[in-house]
């Protein structure tokens, strides 16, 4: 009856807007292929396999950490531990593979005490902030103090080696095709299978509005719990990486990567109130965040300005990122 | 045998009593009422059987077994499905995962089950087939819905969870006609097979069609449960309003024209925006001009357009003699213009801080103050809050303290201090208690009688007809028709606000 | 009995019950811990903290989920450009002064613009302006060379003032009577608890709720380059990011001093208290002859310990 009439806009019909709705990383990924553009024509030679493959591999573990952050900004928590988690589990299966002698075996026994020790974090993490209902960002700060201090009691100074079947590996190629390569395949594949799981609506439905998902009887607390297991396990898994590239453990390498896993959450388009965004928004997001370090490289930038110009740039593309994010939501 | 029964439930939030005693005895196929005006625990009551809200006392049967509902996914357990007058969706989510929400179909233990979920959301839709307008489809996202529509896909989602025992609390109140038949004839289905049905909603019409008995609550209490078919409206409203309920209604009949203050006080010429359009009328000095109509016909949109917070896409307004076109609520402010919104903690309550705070915030912006001295204040906010008979311990402690009604006072107070030329009522006595609505109405009118200009738009008819000059009745976003002097009846204003609905 | 238990519950009577425990637990750890001139020490700490804390506290309490992590990228660039400017001599004070305030102000009006304009989240504004701080940071360190506090600078922070107390500790003291005052005998203060509470129903009431909120991100621009220009003076000269360590520490002193992280509700005698308790926490960590891990753990786990007495969330079922 009236209300057609009286209040009649409230389906967007922009053919953009329905794509922005469909698929929100869209801005990221005309961002990321700008980037790569960019990086071209000041440098011919950074379009190259082996240029993308270093590129990749350096940055494949801020990918995994924003994918990690991802799935806690889907229920509206924040984890500011993600980092200090990747540093623990980073020297842990140093230390450990170290101590047993760097053979297959041990790296394979070590790799999955790493996974353990990302979903013990992610669960200790999880308890705090759902269960005990403290504040995500001030709890999850204290957690990620904790944990840099598990990391420097496993190894008090950076420098122990990984075993160099592990970073060879890392490094390497396999049936001609650049390790990295591989992960990043298993990484899509994973994520997509991920996106299939009632977990991840469920944590979009917690992120959406809390109070309207708990009274529709979906289970708040452990969800959320789980989404912090979640960026546990993509934290260590981040830590693989991260030991793959260094090829040593250092117990303060994670520190800086939180923030900017954040970053990359917010560039792929996610709102960090929780509710909307996609994990392939993230891993664009990093990836950007590894573009423009590489465009303002290679622009010939002047050394002392390059942290500047970069900082400017992320800052307008975060700010970018929540424009159309808004856009696409609105 | 009675489907649920409870027994004296009560729940108190820190001080306020929401509800004393709450009884009610619902029995397999039947469509049971809970009327009740705004505020009496209505809401409360279904939240407690619900489990989202935890009860302090009483006692619940279901299928004559004492159960303890811990929570939502107890209720369900217990088979209770609801439906939340304030809705339970997620905006971001498409309509069919929404429906299913409460209970996602998996396969393989982890992953949803797509197609699953498309043929139980396409069953529930099919429901409401050829009544869910423009744009419904089962992939679209809930926030891009109308509101109907939202409240369509509450309805599918409380449907779906295929409860014995369900709970429907204000489901129509946006609903147009022919989705109420539906829905309608859904629910007498339902009643068929034996489920136990709650029902809430204030339009009398309605609760004739579709319940078989009703329970009244009035002030958190159970007064009584009625056979439908035995009762007549009259009765049911006398006992829902108790025995206070002949006071504000019956007061002598206001004068139909003013007498000559001198000038209009507020124009308004063919104004249109977001929610109405040519919308013209003038408010003379002490005049109130009654704004009528079903709910959300374009009266608060008008009001809000007027005080800067709202959309205005052609017209003129004056105050006075001179042009008016607020920006925003604080230019509107300081012209002169004051704004009352029903929907206190939304608009109008500054939560968690003194009652000072929530009178001050008009003076601060019409006298440019700079220091805030408690004492000079003090001077100023008193008369205001003594004006409307407001009680309170103390000007320091938090609003919250006040009951509904006294934290509207204190809300109207806050134009009392610096007068305002023109007073926009956006009904104001939504959820407040009768002997505040006197206090309310008894200051309108005075102030009328002062020379303010005064628009008053209100759900309740009553109040309209008690208190306003002359009457423009709304439909669907425009002035439909004006009712002045004899015409000013109950029944003329119920015709026209359903002309064309 | 209710107002007992609700009196103690109280965060600022929490704190300060806390502080004096950790002074006797430090005491009793290592001797001297709780004596004058050690507890005077702790304030400087403290103070230095809880200028920072200020501005965190105000952008808190404005609500909307107000935050600000650019405060320590502002410290670190206003301790250098104080340190340029003034270059050891006492005649440079003031210019630095105003130098390193106008700084603040700026990049706090640069985040005021992008939360309050663009409507970008306070968190994501903040930290985008705090990696370009750093990029800053790294032009400045690279052209010029840190500077030095200016001796009447130093003495300031670090020597006796009046009655024996430091002036910083005068200064610190000062701030906090004025913000108690504007908090709760302004306009502007009573403006910021209404949009933290309740930001549609000010603006209904005629606050100018954007400028408000400028205003606010300007505010603790402002506080944290104080807090840098105090720390050159604490430290004699510059080190890069030196305020970093301010960023975090300045959110959980807010909160251990009771503001809600929600805004609308908390004040800033709470936060002096809370810093002051963080500080000596940290304090008492130190002078506890473990590893730095240990340190870190025992730090970590506290408080998380300490944030269970604070503002938990609300339960969902009401």
């Amino acid at each position: 009856m009236a209300e057609t009439a009286t209040v009649p806009t409230y389906r967007r019909t922009g053919g953009i807007g329905r794509l922005l709705e469909r698929y929100p990383f869209l801005p990221a990924l005309v961002i990321v292929a700008a980037l790569l553009l960019l990086n071209g024509f000041f440098s011919p030679n950074s379009l190259t396999l082996r240029a993308l493959t270093g590129l990749l591999s350096t940055y494949m573990a801020l990918i995994l950490l924003a994918i990690a952050q991802t799935y806690v900004v889907y229920a509206g928590d924040i984890d500011l531990s993600a980092g200090a988690i990747l540093s623990l589990v980073n020297v842990a299966i140093v230390v450990l593979m170290e101590r047993w002698g760097g053979g297959a075996g041990a790296v394979f026994l070590a790799l999955a005490i790493g996974l353990l020790l990302g979903l013990a974090c992610g669960l200790v993490n999880g308890l705090v902030v759902a269960a005990l209902r403290l504040q995500a960002i001030v709890a999850t700060f204290a957690t990620s103090i904790f944990f840099t201090g598990f990391a420097l009691y496993v190894l008090p100074v950076a420098g122990t080696p990984a075993p160099a079947l592990f970073w060879r590996t890392y490094g390497g190629r396999l049936f001609g095709v650049p390790f990295v390569f591989y992960i990043l395949a298993a990484l899509v594949i994973l994520v997509a299978v991920m996106s299939r799981t009632r977990l991840v609506t469920q944590l979009l439905a917690v992120g959406d509005d809390q109070q309207a998902a708990y009274q529709t009887g979906l289970p708040v607390i452990t969800t959320r719990i789980k989404g912090y297991v979640l960026c546990g396990l993509f934290s260590a898994l981040a830590a693989f990486c991260i030991t793959g590239d260094t090829a040593s453990g250092d117990p303060l390498v994670g520190g800086k990567m939180t923030l900017y896993s954040v970053a990359a959450v917010v560039l792929g388009g996610s709102a960090l109130s929780g509710g909307w965004g996609t994990v392939v928004g993230s891993l664009l997001g990093a990836l950007t965040i590894g573009l423009i370090n590489s465009v303002v490289f290679f622009m010939g930038t002047p050394s002392e300005w390059q942290n500047f110009v970069q900082g400017l740039a992320i800052l307008l593309v975060l700010m970018a990122g929540v424009l159309a994010g808004r856009r696409a939501r609105s | 045998m009675s489907k649920l029964k409870l027994s004296g439930v009560s729940k108190a939030y820190g001080a306020t009593l929401a509800l004393r005693r709450g009884d009610l005895e619902l029995m397999a196929g039947e469509v049971h009422v809970l009327m009740g005006s705004n505020g009496s625990g209505k809401s409360t009551l279904c939240k407690i059987i619900a489990g989202s809200v935890r009860p302090d006392g009483g006692k619940i049967l279901v299928d004559d077994q004492p159960v303890t509902i811990s929570g939502p996914r107890s209720a369900r357990a217990h088979g209770i499905g609801i439906f939340y007058q304030e809705l339970s969706l997620a905006a971001r989510r498409s309509v069919e995962e929404n429906i299913s929400l409460g209970k996602l179909p998996v396969k393989s233990r982890v992953f949803i089950d797509r197609s699953e979920l498309r043929q139980r959301a396409a069953r529930y839709i099919g429901l409401f087939d050829g009544v869910c307008g423009e744009g419904f489809s089962a992939d679209t996202l809930v926030g891009n819905l109308r509101p109907d529509q939202r409240q369509l896909v509450e309805i599918m989602k409380a449907l779906a969870s295929e409860a014995p025992l369900l709970i429907f609390d204000e489901p129509t109140s946006a609903l147009d006609r022919a989705q109420v038949e539906r829905f309608f004839e859904i629910l007498r289905d339902l009643k068929r097979r034996g489920r136990g049905i709650i029902f809430i909603s204030h339009r009398m019409d309605e609760i004739k069609a579709i319940g078989d008995r009703v329970t009244i609550i009035r002030d958190g209490e159970t007064i009584t449960t009625l056979n439908l078919d035995d009762t007549d409206p009259a009765a049911v409203i006398r006992l829902m309003v108790g025995g206070a309920g002949d006071m504000p209604a019956s007061q002598s009949s206001v004068p139909a024209v003013v007498e000559g203050k001198g000038g209009a006080a507020l124009t308004v010429r063919d104004l249109s925006g977001r929610g109405f359009r040519n919308v013209s009328f003038e408010v003379g000095r002490g005049e109130i001009l009654g704004f009528g109509g079903l709910h959300g016909q374009g009266q608060s949109a008008v009001l809000r357009a007027i005080f800067g917070a709202g959309s205005i896409a052609s017209g003129e307004i004056l105050i006075g003699d001179s042009r008016f076109d607020a920006a925003n609520p604080r230019d509107a402010i300081r012209r002169g213009c004051a704004y009352v919104s029903g929907d206190r903690s939304r608009d109008g309550v500054i939560s968690g801080r003194p009652i000072i705070e929530n009178v001050t915030p008009i003076h601060y912006l019409r006298d440019r103050l700079l220091i805030a001295r408690p004492g000079k204040l003090r001077d100023r906010v008193a008369p205001a809050l003594e004006s409307m008979h407001t009680k309170f311990a103390s000007l320091f402690h938090p609003i919250g303290s006040l009951s509904g009604g006294n934290q509207q006072k204190v809300i109207i107070a806050r134009w009392l201090i610096d007068r305002p030329d023109v007073l926009l009522l956006d009904d104001p006595t939504k959820g407040i208690d009768l002997s505040a609505k006197a206090d309310l109405f008894a200051l309108i009118r005075q102030l009328a009688a002062e020379g303010l200009g005064i628009v008053l738009y209100s759900s309740e008819d009553a109040e309209l007809l008690g208190n306003a000059n002359r009457i423009l009745v709304f439909n669907g976003g425009s002035v439909s028709r004006e009712l002045t002097g004899a015409d000013r009846t109950r029944y003329n204003l119920y015709q026209a606000a359903y002309e064309a609905a | 009995m209710s107002r007992v238990v609700s009196f103690v519950r109280q965060p600022i009577v929490v704190a300060l019950v806390l502080i004096v425990l950790l002074l006797y637990l430090g005491e009793a750890l290592s001797p001297g811990f709780a004596t004058g001139g050690q507890i005077l020490r702790l304030l400087i700490v403290a103070s230095l903290l809880g200028i920072v804390a200020a501005g965190q506290n105000v952008v808190i309490l404005g609500g909307r989920e107000g935050i600000d992590l650019s405060v320590g990228g502002v410290v670190s660039l206003s301790a250098i450009i104080a340190g340029n400017v003034m270059n050891g001599a006492d005649g440079g004070i003031l210019p630095a002064v105003a130098a390193c305030l106008a700084a603040g102000a700026f990049f706090g009006l640069l985040n005021g613009l992008g939360v309050t304009l663009l409507r970008i989240p306070p968190l994501v504004m903040t930290l985008g302006m705090l990696g370009v701080l750093q990029g800053l940071l790294v032009v400045i360190r690279m052209g010029i060379p840190s500077g030095q506090a200016a001796p009447a600078l130093s003495r300031f922070v670090t020597q006796p003032l009046a009655y024996g107390i430091p002036g910083i500790i005068w200064l610190w003291i000062v701030i906090g009577i004025l913000l108690a005052l504007m908090l709760n005998r302004t306009v502007f203060g009573h403006r910021i608890y209404a949009i933290g509470s309740n930001e549609h129903a000010a603006y209904m009431a005629g606050v100018p709720v954007k400028l408000v909120r400028i205003a606010l991100f300007m505010t603790s621009g402002m506080f944290a380059a104080t807090a840098g220009l105090c720390l050159l003076g604490y430290s004699g000269t510059s080190f890069a990011n030196v305020g970093e360590q301010y960023m975090l520490p300045s959110i959980i002193a807010v909160v251990f001093g009771g503001t809600s992280l929600a805004g609308g509700k908390g004040g800033y005698t709470g936060t002096m208290a809370g810093a002051v308790l963080l500080v000596i926490l940290q304090s008492i960590l130190t002078t506890i002859n473990i590893e730095e891990s240990g340190r870190q753990m025992v730090f970590g786990a506290t408080l998380l310990l300490l944030m269970m007495f604070y503002g938990r969330g609300r339960a969902m079922r009401a």
